[in-house]
């Protein structure tokens, strides 16, 4: 018992004193741990787990400072919105940080804290869910379900035909909803999935979707699209003025690469374009600039009814006629009929441009170009 | 996304990198194809149509235009044309070439008898797709390394291979055998009209090339693809 205890102490272990839970009396407990049994293994354990009581008292704490701050600015603590809080803040703690994420901000704690998963496992070591050890538990369960319900699927249209009656065949509004991205299908699992693993489950809801009677498990396919809003209904378009010759007219604003140009499309005219005070004609020398200023008139049969009046600044002589084009385009949008626009914009007149030159890096000559490889 | 299987999953992540996300759609500026209606439209246009709806699309290049005096394969043209980035010189010379060409076909329609008038081809655009199209080769050849020895196998091209061939011969035949006097346009519209009449040295090559595949014929089932 003593070369027991000897060699223990050589160990170099430590006697810690514990206090036992329950209604005794205090009496402490010594009770021995190795040095090896206490160093925590920091990297298996993960993140740091925040418990459900913690989220919820940091929830009462948001939501006591939220009529807090809402009194302090005399405003009525009821009808207080995120947007109030957001601005009674920025008031409060001014920050010339350029980071927007580094500023002060207070947030609900669930978009302070990401929500993770609870422990997977009972006391007693054993995992709830039967593909734990597979790793991607949440995503091999979602393919079995989805695999179940293609089978279901399939099942129907065999009893359909054994009864001899049609399937049924109602062809879905194609392009009006997508696919949830990666990141949101990751966000919904709480889990991270590779882009193989991804494309996997995407191929496997559209085999669902195209069997005939695919449109049982609609609600199921719900839960993965999200619905898509038609490009066009983002932009207002805005009406057309009037100037004091009763002529109507309609301004644009276009860029391209570093050139800026401002446009007013007068109408009742002779198809006359200045820039700067100058004929196109003599500001664009080359035949291409001016196809590209002509470009939307021509498309919508327009060329002799407008007037065109620009100014324009920086850029090269390329990247000004594209600004002077998009705000050109801009401008008429308020002369043509909503589906015009939208051929417009198809004909690719209403986008920005995003090209701009890349930055040299260093280590090359260039973007792209490397610098000459020497042997020695 | 919703989308037919022509259009399925082709780039959920970019590999070239570029301005524009993935989603952004090529722009359209034929007119014509705006003016027809509905009913007019095939299934498969049907669909394109809705899903250009709901996507949006990239800014329309500098190049392109919706005017009747615009072409693709011109452009094209030019642009391998193009030396430095100097596209002026380049549309100049290829201008050039058109009207050296008209002038050329023009002059013979004057001096033909009344009969042949009609067969003389004179419009300059016609004349440069034809001998483009009598330039294009149908089969290469791709060497692949076997057992350490590498074969010159016989392998149907692409259309966008076989355009870009021809025009790159046009363009190497008309820089390296000419005449120190001899300007650009002088030279291309020479070549545009022997190629036009399935004649001259681009053609020759493009025999050439036929006659290879077909001597390797012995290799051809080296493809996998």
């Amino acid at each position: 018992m003593a070369v027991a205890v000897g060699r223990a102490l050589r160990l170099g272990g430590r006697w810690s004193a514990v206090a036992p839970a329950g209604p005794r009396p205090q009496t402490l407990r010594l009770i021995y741990t190795t040095t090896a049994v206490r160093r925590k293994n920091v990297g298996a354990s993960g993140p740091e787990k925040y418990t459900e009581a913690f989220i919820k008292k940091q929830i009462e704490e948001f939501n006591l400072g939220k009529r807090h701050l809402a009194n302090m600015m005399g405003e009525d603590p009821e009808t207080f919105t995120q947007e109030d809080i957001d601005r009674a803040i920025a008031y409060l703690f001014p920050s010339g940080l350029f980071d927007k994420q580094a500023r002060p901000m207070m947030k609900h704690p669930t978009e302070v804290f990401p929500e993770q998963r609870k422990i997977q496992w009972g006391e007693d070591g054993r995992p709830f869910h039967f593909l734990f050890y597979t790793g991607k538990q949440s995503y091999y369960s979602l393919m079995h379900e989805t695999y179940e319900k293609l089978l279901n699927a399939q099942k129907y249209q065999d009893q359909l035909t054994a009864q001899d009656l049609p399937p049924q065949k109602e062809k879905k509004n194609l392009a009006g909803s997508r696919w949830l991205t990666k990141i949101e299908l990751e966000e919904m699992l709480l889990e991270k999935l590779s882009d193989l693993d991804y494309s996997r489950f995407i191929q496997l809801l559209q085999k669902l979707l195209t069997l005939p009677c695919g449109d049982i498990e609609e609600k199921y396919i719900q839960k993965f699209s999200k619905e898509v809003p038609a490009q066009l209904k983002k932009v207002v378009i805005e009406p057309l003025k009037y100037d004091e010759r009763g002529v109507a007219f309609s301004t644009g604003e276009g860029t391209r690469k570093t050139a800026r140009a401002t446009v007013v499309v007068y109408d009742n005219g002779t198809g006359k374009i200045t820039v700067n005070g100058i004929d196109i004609l003599h500001y664009f020398p080359v035949l291409q600039d001016r196809e590209q200023l002509l470009f939307p008139f021509q498309f919508l049969d327009r060329i002799g009814k407008h007037d065109m009046v620009c100014t324009v600044s920086g850029g090269g002589r390329s990247a000004q006629a594209g600004a002077i084009r998009l705000a050109c385009a801009k401008a008429l949008r308020s002369f043509v009929t909503e589906q015009e626009v939208e051929f417009m914009r198809q004909a690719g007149l209403l986008t920005v441009d995003p090209r701009v030159k890349e930055r040299k890096k260093p280590g090359q000559e260039g973007a792209r170009r490397k610098f000459t490889w020497k042997k020695r | 996304v919703y989308s037919p299987p022509s259009l399925v999953l082709c780039r959920l992540t970019q590999v070239r990198w570029s301005r524009y996300n993935p989603s952004f759609l090529e722009p359209e500026a034929n007119k014509e194809f705006y003016q027809k209606s509905w009913e007019q439209l095939s299934e498969e246009e049907k669909e394109k149509m809705e899903l250009k709806a709901v996507r949006p699309i990239k800014a329309a290049p500098p190049t392109l235009s919706s005017s009747v005096f615009s072409d693709p394969m011109i452009s094209k043209f030019t642009n391998m044309m193009m030396k430095d980035g100097n596209k002026v010189l380049a549309r100049s010379l290829m201008a050039q070439t058109l009207e050296a060409v008209k002038r050329k076909q023009l002059e013979k329609y004057h001096k033909a008898p009344e009969d042949e008038k009609e067969t003389i081809e004179c419009n300059p655009y016609v004349i440069f797709h034809q001998a483009l199209k009598n330039c294009q080769p149908i089969i290469g050849l791709s060497s692949i390394t076997k057992g350490g020895k590498t074969y010159q196998v016989p392998v149907p091209l692409k259309d966008n291979r076989k355009r870009f061939l021809a025009m790159k011969w046009l363009i190497t035949e008309c820089r390296e055998n000419k005449n120190r006097r001899m300007l650009m346009p002088e030279k291309l519209s020479q070549e545009l009209l022997q190629a036009f009449n399935n004649e001259g040295p681009i053609i020759k090559k493009k025999h050439v090339l036929h006659k290879m595949a077909e001597a390797n014929r012995a290799y051809a089932h080296f493809r996998w693809w």
